[in-house]
């Protein structure tokens, strides 16, 4: 009897020895155990230089922050899918990571067909979603899990360059424009701003035409413009069309003003391929590797001397931006809940490499108005006067 | 009417589509005489393409000397592919479905090549003629359109004189009318089959670099170029060289002159509206099959 009651003992003693043995387990485990971060980008097909751009600099931000001892003291690993630059895809990869992969965390991805698609399905599952998203249409939609953490707004993106116009005399300012837009929500968001102030700079607008993508050919465009004594010429396009355009505008030696070109100056390949001729060429931004924000120097040296590249492209930049946003709430809020990330993120700043933010209602910081062009090959900060890095040329010099 | 702008347009259009049948042609022969739909065929050119760009940014070569390499080395390729590829599936019922899935695949596979050798970055050839340009009165020529014409013009010429004029081009074309009659003459039926398909796929060498002149590209582009293929072939008729040649410049011509009397929305509206009426009214194309 008393043999049988020390035996229960020993038992009891042992299977209690057990679970706290099985508990530190566990715990360990759960403190060891990665963040999970998933989502997709185009990394094959129409967007893949860009989106393997942004893969690079988030992957550069999960090293940093994994030699820092992680995210909540957790290590971070990403699942990033293929989208193959598709957006019915990128909203499946997206429903695959939080339902299927059961992920921490949701990354941002590209372009803003994709961003504004993945943003209601962020919104269904309560997650938090930081990326560029899809201009300003989709930052109305009442989401209040998005956030631009730097966005990428058509709205504004010419606003740098009018305000510095503005700072010319009236009489050196241009007198007529052509507009020549991509026929798509990205276009359409840039011309807000080209109505605005063209208005108000007295800049009449004498070629106002819409294009669907691919361009076929440019010649057209530039002998219209050339016709029309246009000397502003907007090519509110991306890398193939806005290229087209530069080749036909010298061909037929046609010398506006300034040349202001949508998105596909920024990049590394506009210069690289273009050359001289990719000179002088005007655009907008919400992100440069030479703004004086803490963090831009170190990528800088890490692209120099990964991808011996002078100054980090844009998207490495935005990718790494992205993290960083997101992180800080993470840190901040304390746990990886996503409602109180996000309302961390609407109640506090964060700072990252495009500056310090705070998101409104609608998930936006405060418009961003930086200005470039495109200068010995390098597309330099030209507005405004408080982060340029060199002065605008202006008028463009004729093609050599 | 703006006269300057209509014929800028035009000239402009003319040299555009000119370079989409020097593409097409071969699209049109494997087609036509083989009943083979290679969705492979514009990956072909891309291919050529990117290897003409590595050769001159890396030796020198201008583009067109580059041809003297990509052509034969596409030949040898093609040849192979046929030979393990392309002929087991000849055999099969549906020989046009199987052919472009399969062809599809090896699409891919030359892409994540492409990908993999050259990275995602979209590139430019240009070359020191590039911005060349010589003007009769206001009309301007730009020499890598005038290139890429000539290239066209010597293209679609030395297939036609091929198919025409040599042995083995009559056998193609014996082949293709007549395939049993041809080989109780004793023609070797594979044999031509592979020459064809070599022949076709080395001229999509000579499309990529004449599309590499024109557009910027990336490992993607064979994607669009290949709806060009199939504009080309459909208004042309299949298997028809001239054909294809004449498709190329009708879609040129009107693309350039929509881009020149029509807001520019609608120039895909009506070159895709062209072939919706094609394959309505005259689902063979414009001219007969007639390799």
């Amino acid at each position: 009897m008393l043999d049988s009651r020390r035996l229960i003992k020993v038992v009891g003693k042992l299977l209690g020895i057990v679970l706290m043995l099985l508990m530190a387990f566990s715990i360990s485990d759960a403190a060891e155990k990665p963040i999970l971060i998933g989502g997709s980008l185009p990394l094959t097909g129409q967007y893949a230089e860009t989106g393997q751009w942004i893969e690079r600099g988030m992957k550069f931000w999960a090293k940093e922050i994994n030699e820092k001892g992680g995210l909540l003291g957790r290590p971070v690993e990403f699942k990033i899918y293929d989208d193959e630059s598709n957006v019915n895809k990128a909203v499946t990869f997206a429903e695959k990571a939080i339902t299927v992969d059961k992920v921490d965390l949701l990354f941002g991805g590209y372009p803003g067909t994709a961003a504004r698609a993945v943003m209601p399905v962020a919104e269904k599952h309560k997650f938090v979603y930081v990326s560029m998203g899809g201009h300003m249409k989709s930052f109305e939609q009442g989401y209040s899990y998005s956030f631009g953490g730097p966005p990428l707004m058509g709205e504004w993106w010419y606003e740098g360059f009018f305000q510095w116009l503005e700072t010319i005399p009236a009489d050196q300012r241009p007198k007529k424009a052509a507009v020549y837009t991509m026929n798509n929500p990205i276009g359409a968001s840039l011309m807000e701003s080209i109505t605005k102030w063209t208005k108000k700079l007295g800049i009449q607008i004498v070629v106002d035409e819409k294009y669907n993508l691919p361009l076929p050919d440019a010649t057209p465009l530039i002998v219209k413009a050339k016709q029309m004594d246009c000397d502003l010429l907007f090519s509110n396009g991306v890398f193939p069309d806005g290229v087209m355009t530069v080749r036909a505008a010298k061909a037929l030696e046609y010398n506006p003003k300034a040349i202001v070109q949508g998105i596909g100056s920024v990049l590394p390949a506009w210069s690289k391929e273009l050359g001289p001729d990719g000179d002088y060429v005007f655009s907008g931004t919400s992100l440069h590797n030479k703004l004086n924000f803490p963090g831009n120097e170190k990528l800088n040296e890490f692209v120099k001397k990964e991808y011996q590249i002078d100054g980090y492209p844009l998207y490495f930049g935005f990718g790494y931006a992205w993290m960083q946003t997101l992180a800080q709430a993470v840190e901040g809020a304390k746990t990886l809940e996503q409602t109180k990330i996000r309302d961390w993120l609407k109640a506090n700043k964060v700072n990252t490499i495009a500056g310090p933010m705070k998101f409104d209602t609608k998930g936006l910081p405060d418009p961003i108005n930086f200005c470039t062009q495109v200068i010995n090959g390098k597309a330099e900060l030209v507005w405004p006067p408080e982060v340029r890095t060199t002065k605008p040329v202006y008028p463009k010099p004729a093609w050599k | 009417m703006n006269l300057v702008l209509t014929l800028q347009s035009l000239i402009s259009g003319i040299m555009m589509g000119a370079v989409y049948a020097l593409l097409g042609i071969g699209f049109s022969l494997t087609w036509g005489v083989m009943n083979v739909i290679n969705v492979s065929h514009a990956t072909f050119g891309l291919l050529a393409a990117f290897v003409s760009y590595s050769l001159f940014t890396a030796l020198g070569i201008d583009p067109v000397a580059s041809m003297f390499i990509t052509i034969p080395a596409l030949f040898g390729v093609a040849l192979l592919v046929y030979r393990f590829l392309i002929d087991p599936i000849s055999k099969a019922k549906a020989v046009i479905v199987s052919s472009m899935i399969l062809t599809f695949g090896i699409a891919i596979i030359i892409e994540n090549l492409i990908l993999l050798v050259w990275g995602a970055d979209p590139r430019l050839l240009t070359t020191s003629y590039t911005n060349k340009v010589f003007s009769i009165g206001p009309l301007y020529f730009q020499y890598p359109r005038l290139v890429g014409f000539g290239m066209a013009v010597v293209g679609v010429t030395a297939i036609q004189f091929f198919l025409k004029k040599t042995l083995t081009g009559k056998a193609v074309r014996a082949a293709w009318q007549q395939p049993e009659a041809s080989q109780l003459c004793g023609i070797n039926l594979k044999r031509i089959s592979m020459i064809t398909f070599g022949l076709a796929v080395a001229s999509s060498g000579a499309g990529g670099v004449g599309m590499a002149m024109l557009y910027s590209f990336e490992p993607h582009s064979h994607n669009l170029w290949l709806i060009y293929l199939f504009l080309v072939v459909i208004v042309g008729g299949v298997g028809n060289i001239l054909g294809a040649a004449f498709g190329g410049l009708l879609i040129g011509i009107i693309t350039g002159l929509s881009m020149a009397f029509l807001p520019y929305q609608w120039v895909n509206l009506l070159t895709f509206g062209l072939l919706m009426l094609i394959l309505i009214f005259k689902p063979q194309g414009l001219f007969q099959s007639e390799v």
